[in-house]
């Protein structure tokens, strides 16, 4: 069985919804997990609700690096820090992989500091699944979009990697034999988006091992003309918090509407189950989190607001990418292209 | 097999208490140790959730019945370490199900070669019989009663240890006649306790009645061990003191009694090789469990240090991580320093519990109540 170790002491909910997170996980699999982090009030966590122990252990550390810290001083002042120390783990084999719903920045740190690179991977990105409409039965109903953030400028070399990566990825994680890649652009056109993207382009579409289907404009993220989307850290966060908003934009629309007019509160009523099918798709929680891909190591990074649900699917991801053996995957399709 | 205790024939009919009519109890024996055992999800992994197996339960065989992983060898190692400690063991079972299942489970016991001194059964029939309506769900005062009666008419082991589960009233009632024999809980509190729970009269007179005629009080019972069969969270039961131990397996159950000196390194493997046996544990379970039990207090590190490597001699647990194992070490030693400094570590301690607020939540909750929140 995989053993995740589970930062503990990272994210906006933390240590209370992380740790219920593994409680619940502990309950519903047979996942191995360490939680790092202040044993104290892990124990005083978990003894408020039903866990269990036979899969929970705990490593102790005194620091964590906090959501707004600056995270290359965090991890240079804090080598106890819990996201340290889970990635340490993992670097000497204690652990399979880590989950962390902690400071971006520190996750991509701490994983570049402790794991190596696949060979031939130039940089390592960070993935994001988001929902989207499916174009045929079948079809996964969660994208991939990739880099969201763990860098900010990418040369052609770097996003024509990432969609070898995501490409493996998702051929694993969503079961889907070839999947379709775009690359994020202003237009489809192939001489769209300036010197590095039109490279980029060309790059890819030479590619024989992914399905390269082109240019992919905003307005096509969320059709399912493609299932792995590349894009450089920057434009990639962008859209993904983008997304993320419209289900909240939603809601609070919804609601806003609801209180004014009883009218609309009986039209809000009749679409309710719409609404809430909206909301779902685009909550966070439902997927648990995203890896950073590129590295030997697997680092499953968690939003930073996630709720117990959400710690329990990212750690499922956790498990099924170990279990999936993604790393060696992308390492043999990175050789491929090399 | 000793002497069998009559199916709840000693329960006196519905009336008001009577102090001076129960017989004096026996004197302290200083060389017996009981332990007293439930049997529905303590010993047995009786399945009553839904009608349908409550319907099954009458008609299985011994053979039918399913014991938790790891009881038997507890229970058979428990009571050949106290022989050799020169002790007089005794193994009770007090069950709240009707005497009509008692020859499947007196066979279960001889099938899994456990020696017992006595069962004693609810009779449910006559409860039925005599439209004693509430009778047949009150499981509070009828225990407490047996616990004490048969305290009385059996040998009063200077020791006593209890073994419950997290479904009914356990908790409560193994502290208090852990507290009534120890003489912090009077007649009179315990009267005002059942009353607040609703205890029916009836079985309010029978304890009143056997509180009063203990003849002395000491500290009798070492540990409450509550088997965590709808994995309760264990914080719930903080209100009992460290006395109760809450356990998720009878590893950790067999650890804390291995550290008290009732259970030696071979019963320990036998409890463990069980689990891995028959549950599929390995030794990434077996360890975590362990942690699980020093981290909420129960068990020493020190303890769990000679657990771990009593089950690395049988090969059920593998090396712990170097680093793991250094600082477990550490603190083994760090812990002997504190205890040969402070001599303040002993087996015992004995628990200030506020009944009243207890009870208060308990009540509140009903009859069924799983067990009591926390403070």
């Amino acid at each position: 069985m995989p053993r995740i170790a589970v930062d503990a002491m990272g994210g906006d909910l933390a240590p209370d919804e992380i740790v219920r997170g593994v409680a619940q996980a502990s309950l519903e699999s047979d996942i191995q997990m360490v939680l790092v982090g202040a044993s104290d009030r892990i124990q005083a966590l978990l003894d408020a609700g039903p866990y269990n122990p036979e899969l929970i252990s705990v490593r102790h550390c005194s620091a964590a690096i906090g959501m707004a810290e600056d995270p290359h001083e965090g991890l240079r002042t804090k080598k106890d820090a819990s996201i340290s120390v889970a990635a340490r783990m993992v670097a000497a084999g204690e652990a399979d992989a880590m989950v962390t719903a902690g400071n971006t920045g520190a996750a991509v740190l701490a994983a570049a500091k402790n794991f190596k690179l696949i060979r031939g991977v130039k940089k390592a990105a960070l993935a994001s699944v988001f929902p989207r409409q499916t174009e045929y039965p079948g079809q996964d109903p969660l994208g991939l979009l990739l880099d969201v953030g763990a860098t900010i400028r990418c040369d052609a070399i770097e996003l024509t990697q990432f969609a070898v990566m995501g490409s493996a990825y998702a051929r694993r994680v969503s079961k889907v034999e070839r999947p379709r890649v775009g690359l994020l652009n202003m237009g489809s056109e192939e001489s769209k988006g300036g010197e590095i993207l039109v490279e980029a382009y060309k790059r890819m579409k030479a590619l024989p091992s992914i399905d390269f289907v082109g240019n992919v404009e905003g307005n096509d993220v969320t059709t399912g003309k493609a299932d792995v989307i590349v894009a450089e850290g920057l434009l990639g966060n962008v859209v993904l918090k983008l997304i993320e908003g419209i289900g909240e934009v939603a809601t609070t629309v919804a609601t806003h509407a609801a209180q004014d007019s009883w009218r609309w509160r009986i039209g809000m009523a009749m679409l309710s189950t719409g609404i809430s099918r909206i909301r779902d798709l685009a909550d966070f929680r439902s997927y648990g989190g995203a890896p950073i891909l590129g590295f030997e190591s697997i680092c499953i990074k968690a939003h930073g607001r996630s709720t117990a649900p959400a710690v329990k699917n990212a750690i499922k991801v956790a498990a099924k990418a170990v279990r999936d053996r993604i790393s060696p995957e992308i390492a043999e399709a990175i050789a491929e292209i090399r | 097999m000793s002497t069998e205790e009559q199916p709840s024939a000693a329960m006196p009919p519905a009336a008001a208490p009577d102090r001076a009519a129960m017989p004096p109890a026996a004197a302290p024996d200083r060389a017996a140790i009981t332990f007293r055992w439930d049997l529905d999800k303590t010993y047995l992994r009786t399945q009553f959730e839904s009608l349908r197996q409550m319907v099954k339960i009458p008609f299985e065989a011994g053979s039918d019945k399913v014991h938790l992983p790891g009881v038997p060898q507890l229970i058979r190692g428990l009571r050949r370490c106290a022989k050799e400690r020169a002790e007089r063991p005794y193994v009770f079972f007090l069950s709240a199900s009707p005497p009509q299942i008692g020859s499947a489970i007196r066979q279960k016991l001889e099938i899994d070669g456990v020696e017992y001194d006595g069962i004693v059964f609810k009779d449910q029939l006559r409860h039925l019989v005599r439209g004693r309506w509430r009778s047949l769900r009150e499981h509070l005062g009828y225990k407490l009663g047996e616990l004490l009666d048969s305290r009385r008419a059996g040998p009063a082991a200077r020791r006593e240890v209890l073994f419950g589960d997290d479904w009914e009233s356990d908790p409560l009632i193994y502290s208090m006649y852990a507290d009534i024999l120890a003489g912090r809980l009077t007649a009179d509190a315990t009267d005002g306790l059942l009353r607040v729970l609703e205890v029916e009269r009836g079985a309010i007179a029978r304890v009143v009645r056997a509180v009063d005629a203990l003849a002395q009080h000491s500290e009798v019972v070492l540990r409450i061990y509550i088997n965590l069969e709808r994995r309760t969270p264990p914080g719930r039961f903080h209100v009992f003191g460290s006395r109760l131990v809450p356990a998720f397996n009878y590893l950790q159950t067999g650890a804390s009694l291995h550290q008290l000196g009732l259970l030696d390194d071979t019963a320990l493997r036998a409890v463990a090789s069980a689990l891995v046996a028959d549950s599929g544990y390995n030794g990434d379970r077996l360890r975590n469990s362990l942690d699980d039990l020093v981290r909420r207090g129960h068990l020493r590190p020190s303890s769990r240090t000679r657990v771990i490597r009593v089950l690395q001699r049988a090969g059920l647990s593998g090396p712990a991580p170097h680093e793991a194992m250094v600082r477990a070490r550490l603190a083994a030693a760090f812990e002997r320093l504190q205890a040969r400094w402070s001599r303040s570590v002993g087996p015992v301690d004995a628990p200030a519990i506020d009944y009243e607020k207890i009870v208060r939540e308990w009540a509140d909750r009903g009859a069924d109540g799983p067990s009591p929140s926390a403070s």
